[in-house]
């Protein structure tokens, strides 16, 4: 019933989604047929063009259109490449999939023990130190970030590429080194809020009554840490990772033309500059369908994580 | 007390590992390089090419070619007829190319013994297949309007029959219109605009779109000894900066940049790089693009006051680092076909003088001047509102982005825009830019997008098109530049030749191309990051 639900609410959030940015889209000036052609083609040559693309139609019809043939997996055909979208798509997802996870997995991999360390010691010089390091990460662009990082570990120390992707199945080393700047500058953003925010809550819950409890019991501050207060205060943590999934595609569209990956998010900007209104629809169905379910997987680790949630 | 440290230091560590675990990120492997640079050129090796933006194809029929397109796909497709480094075209694929005495037919005769890489022969029956194709693309079809029809005089021959003389048809043959594709990438458009097919250098080996395309060595390529190199990596990198940075790194090993600090840095490092500039007809303008048929640019007065008003010096030295040269036409000083004088000077009292006339008569003057959102387009844009503003004109900016832009200025929707353009080998190639045949009435599609009428401009683009005597062209283009400067429906700003390849040292050859009949050809060109074949280009062993 629950996941009928979920279904439910996926398809209105994404009917009202593509159907907003497919408006928007249409309203941008600018003409497709002049990104296809270029400047010197006649006006019968571009009335050709936009007959055969059937650009000539309503909004409205070309919406419905569009929705029908998504509706039979078909998200249509490049106005600028004349390729599928959804082959488009499906070639550039696992790049934009594996920066997204690889940033995810170094945010939450250095946010956790510094939020730690940092509630464990709040108000001390360790804690006000990685404060000022949270905030300096907040409040740098990732484009300055990365440029500064390719400085340093690409064009200095030359232990990784500066730019370029190689895929998993070509060469998993060579894979590894071309993601691991592009998710560092990625991640830093991130890490810097989840550290804070998990350091907010464990404060919180180091003051519990039940965390005398145990200390009166003589455990470890580790165990007591680690094993009866971290868990019970990532519950923030846990809903800001599903909600930043947003922020973190809004950086990947930064970091894919930064750094020059062929990923989802440079696609919909080349698409959003070319008017390649069908390549930006195919894009939006899929950061929002994964939006949706990342959040409702989210909801299920609430319960994994916290028993409370999952009596309740 | 402090083991909490152990994940964080175990994670960082694995990061560590992670970065180092890979090959160091340097081009790709030698490949058989040669073994010195100062012995001559060798066969051998690999290079990696960073490009500042994909293609949206590679088939010439039906993809839009931009300088970065002619990059890669240049090594696989060559046309029909090349410029040389004097400006004059050369037949490449053609054997001749042969005009009638009017000049309105012209005979192509095609080299024998060239193959296309999928095995099929280079005949005159393929080439007029080409041509035709190419005339019937709504993609190029304008280019072709003059021509009337082809006809197969023998098998190794196409005549072109035109509706009018055309002295400069062959140096259409040179670009995206000329490019010789196999049967069966015409009967397969979508095929070939993906996988490319033709007679080139190099063969197409893959292609990776916003990430690479890659290319290998045509072991049967007509052109003997020809090329060097093994493999080229054409990797994409759309951020200036880090494309670089990444040949600071060793990541590629030459890039194309469009950047004057770019040209400044590499530029003093001599023993590590080389810095290849375009010139001449190859460099694209910098301007002022106004609309003649609206208000208040419809006066010819405001707009000398705006070419009055605009220091160009200061513009040059504040944003180009004073590298570039001050134009005052299409064509540069170091064209054959410039023409001196007339153009309106920097004076600000006659600006001003001007203006207060205009206003006298028609009141406060006005308008909006359109600009691509990026950083150094806006600073351009600012400062020449600025310039204007102490003259007495108000500009307002507003920004579009490049695909709005353009079709504001190809519909009329627009008063004044900053525009690049210019960079056609022959005057000829801007005939439908400023022709009064292409000037449409705002709302309709305007190839001339100054809407300027006048008939003695229009006149010397048609004695320019159709006289064989290249003084009386001469003649013709110096009046064109005669009505720009008198009429300004363009403030020009200057030449913008800070398009460069820059390469490692242990690239060589970047510019030198040999025509096939010996001559010497046109080294770079395009904008505003020019493109150069690839033909001859080596490396020596790292």
């Amino acid at each position: 019933m629950i996941v009928v639900h979920r279904l439910v609410r996926l398809l209105i959030v994404l009917l009202a989604v593509t159907f907003l940015s497919y408006a928007l889209l249409n309203l941008l000036p600018g003409d497709p047929v002049t990104q296809i052609l270029g400047l010197s083609a006649t006006e019968e040559a571009r009335a050709q063009v936009r007959q055969e693309l059937g650009l000539d139609q309503p909004l409205l019809v070309r919406y419905l259109d569009w929705l029908g043939g998504i509706a039979t997996g078909d998200f249509g055909t490049s106005y600028i490449t004349r390729m599928p979208v959804a082959a488009e798509l499906a070639e550039r997802l696992p790049v934009t999939l594996e920066l997204l996870v690889a940033a995810q997995v170094i945010a939450l991999g250095l946010a956790i023990p510094i939020g730690v360390a940092a509630a464990r010691r709040a108000g001390r010089a360790l804690d006000q130190a990685l404060t000022a390091l949270s905030f300096a990460l907040l409040s740098t662009p990732v484009f300055v970030l990365g440029v500064l990082l390719i400085l340093v570990f690409a064009v200095t120390w030359q232990v990784v590429p500066a730019t370029g992707w190689t895929p998993i199945s070509l060469d998993l080393g060579w894979n590894l080194t071309s993601v691991i700047l592009p998710a560092v500058t990625l991640g830093c953003g991130q890490l810097a809020v989840y550290a804070r925010l998990l350091r907010t809550d464990l404060i919180a819950t180091l003051q519990e009554d039940y965390i005398t409890l145990a200390r009166a019991r003589g455990l470890s501050p580790r165990r007591i840490l680690w094993r009866h207060a971290l868990r019970p205060s990532a519950i923030t943590l846990i809903t800001a990772v599903g909600l930043n999934l947003g922020a973190l595609i809004g950086g990947a569209v930064i970091i894919e033309t930064l750094f020059g990956l062929p990923g989802v998010g440079r696609l919909i900007v080349d698409s959003i500059f070319s008017r390649d209104y069908l390549s930006v629809q195919g894009g939006v169905v899929l950061i929002s369908v994964g939006y949706v379910a990342v959040n409702v997987a989210v909801d299920l680790v609430y319960a994994a994580v916290d028993p409370r949630i999952r009596r309740a | 007390m402090k083991r909490w440290r152990t994940p964080a230091t175990l994670l960082l560590a694995t990061a560590v590992l992670l970065a180092c675990s890979g090959q160091r990120p340097v081009a790709g492997p030698p490949g058989g390089g040669p073994s010195a640079a100062s012995s001559g050129p060798a066969q051998g090796g690999r290079l990696v090419y960073g490009l500042s933006a994909d293609a949206n194809g590679f088939n010439p029929v039906t993809d839009q070619f931009a300088a970065q397109s002619y990059s890669m796909v240049t090594t696989i497709i060559e046309p029909l007829v090349a410029v040389a480094a004097d400006g004059s075209w050369k037949p490449y694929l053609a054997e001749s190319v042969t005009p009638n005495d009017k000049y309105d037919e012209w005979t192509i005769k095609v080299r024998s013994g060239i193959a296309f890489t999928d095995g099929i022969r280079l005949t005159g029956d393929i080439v007029k297949a080409n041509l035709e194709a190419q005339k019937a693309s709504p993609l190029t079809a304008a280019v072709f309007v003059p021509i009337k029809s082809f006809e197969l005089a023998d098998p190794m021959t196409v005549k072109v029959k035109l509706s009018q003389p055309w002295v400069a048809f062959p140096y259409y043959l040179a670009a995206q219109n000329g490019m010789i594709v196999p049967p069966a990438s015409l009967a397969d458009p979508r095929t070939a605009s993906l996988k490319p097919v033709g007679t080139g250098p190099f063969i197409f080996k893959e292609y990776v779109p916003d990430n690479r395309m890659v290319v290998v060595k045509n072991p049967h390529y007509w052109r003997n000894g020809l090329p060097y190199l093994d493999e080229i990596e054409f990797r994409i990198l759309p951020d200036s900066q880090t494309r670089a940075q990444t040949l600071e790194a060793g990541g590629i090993d030459a890039i194309g940049t469009s950047r004057d600090e770019d040209l400044t840095k590499f530029g003093a490092m001599k023993d590590a790089y080389s810095v290849h500039r375009a010139e001449g007809m190859a460099v694209a303008e910098y301007f002022f693009l106004l609309n003649t048929a609206v208000a208040p640019l419809d006066d010819v007065r405001v707009r000398r006051a705006l070419a009055h008003a605009t220091d160009r010096r200061t513009v040059i030295s504040t944003l180009r680092g004073g590298l570039t040269e001050p134009a005052d036409g299409p064509w540069s000083k170091d064209s054959p076909w410039y023409a001196a004088g007339g153009y309106p000077d920097y004076d600000l009292a006659k600006a001003t003088a001007l203006v207060k006339e205009v206003e006298a008569e028609k009141g406060p003057i006005r308008f909006e001047l359109i600009s691509t959102p990026d950083p150094n387009t806006m600073q351009g844009v600012e400062l020449a509102q600025d310039m204007w503003r102490k003259a007495g004109i108000e500009v307002s900016i507003k920004q579009a982005d490049q695909a709005d832009l353009i079709n504001r200025a190809i519909t009329g929707g627009f008063q004044a825009t900053v525009w690049t353009q210019f960079s056609a080998q022959d005057p000829d190639g801007e005939y439908i830019w400023m022709h009064q045949g292409y000037a449409k009435p705002v709302g309709s599609i305007s190839l001339n997008m100054t809407r300027l009428k006048d008939d003695r401009l229009s006149k010397a683009l048609d004695v320019g098109r159709i006289s064989p005597d290249e003084a009386t062209r001469k003649q013709a283009y110096a009046t064109v530049q005669e009505r720009l400067r008198e009429l300004v429906p363009y403030v020009f700003v200057d030449h913008l030749n800070t398009g460069a390849i820059i390469a490692r040292s242990r690239v060589q050859g970047i510019g030198e191309h040999t025509l096939p009949d010996g001559e010497k050809g046109l080294p770079l060109t395009g904008s505003p990051i020019p493109y150069h074949p690839f033909t001859q280009i080596w490396v020596t062993q790292r």
